[in-house]
């Protein structure tokens, strides 16, 4: 017996509301409104600051931008499962360390061999410190925030151990890499881009994106229908390290060394672009486009600051007002749908 | 509460199901059977030794006091506890259901007391939720959302604008018809109700009420929960009863009326139904 009939089929139940005034939908997406925010903030650098609508200029923005975007990226999945990651800014400088120790073992052979295998330790590192976080979740029943919390300390701490607090290495052919070859974009840039355009789709149009919004929604409905909801957040937890271990990789290359502090603090950027582009902290909504225009705002901004001769100290003010800025309004928006 | 001692003389078959209750069912077959289930969280005894027969094509009425033990039972049943002993079996032979996914392989759909609904998805993605329709290994919304449509249609489940609304937004009665919807689509022998009719008015629960009929008249099997013996005598052909973690009778709907259903839930005993209906001492 099957009472599921023909899709295909006509139906007379009333159409999906979409004609609904067009204008009025767009301005109720937060991804568009963040979009003309971003465009005016640029404009408004640009006007000031002729050269900072340069080639030169963006090339450099999109180079700050893939130090970040990719964490965003991972960011949103664990925040869509009702998680945090607080770790990524660690992993970046411990995959860099790491990687870049690998790579001084190395020196001998071929940059493409040398580089590869630093790509592939940096990954790995990245993808052992989401299994502890998700051991660390499962196992020891830590909540999120803490299991990360001590991940975080972990691997700050170890970069010290390893480097005694100095750069490693020093790899001009590495740095060469992360300068524009096809217009603004570097060949890392490009990968990193594509990585976060496949990231986008996976978490919107996949089976994986619907559970990792399911278990963030209800964990208990996720197991409740059949999924595998431990298996769920230990995934989103390895991916977000393995962003990360990437994003060190380039960030390796972009220093031509491994910096004990080169990822230091980017967690707390990486969440404000996830919270800016418009994801619910208690799990369940996110937009990757919003985190993705969030981290490209918070790019421009950060170095509109220096082109408008702000002290970079006045750096992090911006993202917390940028922060409390978009928290305010996602608030104001639920009350005034709750109140309509 | 105190706990009642296990009872000792229930007649405990250990072959398999069995139309322990004598009910004279004739040709009806039992499409789920339960044997001496018990389930304890550390100390606590919630069921024990439960015997149950669910026949196949009927709307079993499962009812009890609160904390008797009809949540933990259906749970049990779904998977989403292990039960501490006891065997199940379907159509006649043993399963272990260790998860849900077991139970919903099988075709048993539960619509759970708390409905079980991600709120931040949507009437479409909640109703597919871990069955997702897929095209090129992309999410196919648009099938989804057409078989959707003409799913909640076919139910005349018409107080709903959009299936794309979020779930958060909807009504406990729209909720409630969500939830029966998603249990039927998934083609379930048997669909289990907690407290279907539990938190809705008047005309929310007649709508609820004749998509249980709807379900029965499609062959499907209902087990429901309910609180309302008003309900319960409308909708079901048979009657269990839980007391303080026992299952104490089951038989006919025709063989108990109010008043026994009453002393049944209050006490675990009654002298008006038929002593061949009571299973315990
Ligand atoms: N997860 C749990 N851990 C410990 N004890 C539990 C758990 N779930 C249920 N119980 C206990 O098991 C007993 C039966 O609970 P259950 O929820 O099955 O009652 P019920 O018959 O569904 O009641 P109601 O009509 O109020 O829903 C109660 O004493 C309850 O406290
Ligand atoms: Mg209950």
């Amino acid at each position: 017996m099957s009472i599921i009939v023909d899709p295909v089929q006509e139906s007379s139940f009333e159409k999906p509301d979409r004609s609904q005034l067009w204008y009025r939908r767009l301005l109720a997406n937060q991804q568009f409104l963040l979009l003309l925010v971003t465009i005016a903030i640029f404009v408004f650098f640009a006007f000031n600051r002729h050269v900072f609508a340069s080639a030169g200029e963006f090339g450099n923005n999109v180079t700050n931008f893939c130090t970040l975007v990719l964490l965003g990226v991972g960011e949103t999945y664990v925040i869509a499962t009702g998680g945090i990651d607080l770790s990524v800014g660690s992993t970046v400088s411990l995959s860099g360390v790491v990687g870049a120790i690998a790579m001084e073992h190395l020196a001998m052979h071929s940059e493409l061999l040398v580089l590869s295998v630093g790509t592939v330790v940096c990954i790995g590192i990245g993808i052992l410190v989401g299994v502890v976080n998700s051991a660390l979740i499962h196992y020891a029943r830590l909540v999120p925030f803490v299991a990360t919390l001590v991940t975080w300390g972990a691997g700050a701490g170890m970069c010290l151990v390893l480097t005694g607090g100095a750069p490693i290495g020093q790899n001009s052919g590495a740095i060469a890499l992360t300068v524009p070859k096809i217009w603004i974009f570097s060949y890392p840039a490009l990968i990193i881009i594509a990585i976060t355009f496949v990231a986008g789709l996976f978490l919107h149009l996949s089976r994986f994106g619907r559970f990792t919004f399911a278990v963030g929604s209800n964990a208990f409905a996720a197991r409740a229908v059949g999924i595998n909801v431990k298996r769920q957040v230990t995934s989103v937890y390895v991916l977000s390290g393995a962003l990360a271990g990437i994003t060190g990789m380039f960030v390796y290359m972009r220093l031509g060394s491994g910096a004990p502090t080169a990822g230091t603090g980017q967690e707390l950027i990486a969440i404000a672009a996830v919270v800016i582009g418009g994801a619910r902290l208690t799990g369940g909504s996110a937009r990757l486009s919003g985190t993705v225009i969030a981290a490209w705002m918070i790019t421009i901004v950060s170095s509109g600051l220096i082109f408008m001769n702000v002290s970079p100290n006045y750096n992090q003010v911006a993202v917390a007002l940028l922060i409390a800025t978009a928290a305010t309004a996602q608030a104001l928006r639920k009350s005034a749908r709750q109140s309509s | 509460m105190s706990n009642t001692p296990e009872p000792s003389n229930l007649p405990t078959s250990t072959s398999g199901p069995s139309e322990h209750d004598g009910s004279g069912e004739g040709s009806a077959s039992v499409l789920l059977s339960l044997r001496g289930i018990s389930k304890n969280f550390g100390a606590v005894q919630a069921i024990q030794n439960v015997n149950l027969d669910v026949v196949d094509g009927q709307v079993t009425a499962l009812i009890g006091d609160n904390g008797a033990g009809k949540s933990v039972l259906i749970k049990t049943i779904s998977g989403i506890w292990a039960p501490s002993s006891g065997h199940i079996y379907w159509k006649g032979e043993e399963i272990h259901v260790h998860t849900p996914r077991n139970a919903t392989d099988l075709g048993i759909a539960t619509v759970y007391q708390d409905l079980a609904l991600c709120d931040n998805l949507d009437i479409v993605q909640n109703m597919y939720l871990g069955r997702e329709e897929t095209k090129f290994s992309m999410l196919d919304e648009i099938k989804m959302e057409l078989a959707t449509n003409q799913l909640l249609k076919d139910l005349s489940v018409s107080t709903v604008k959009s299936v794309r609304q979020l779930v958060a937004s909807l009504s406990g009665g729209q909720r409630q018809a969500i939830a029966v919807a998603r249990a039927v689509m998934r083609d379930s022998q048997l669909v289990i109700l907690d407290e279907p009719t539990a938190a809705l008015g008047v005309s929310q629960t007649a709508q609820v009420l004749q998509l249980i009929r709807t379900l029965s008249s499609r062959g499907i099997t209902v087990l429901v929960i309910s609180h309302n013996l008003n309900d319960v005598f409308t909708v079901a052909d048979r009657i269990a009863v839980m007391h303080l973690g026992t299952l104490c009778s089951s038989g006919p709907a025709s063989n108990y009326d109010t008043a026994s259903a009453v002393e049944l839930i209050t006490t675990g005993h009654s002298s008006r139904v038929p002593p061949s209906l009571l299973t315990s001492s």
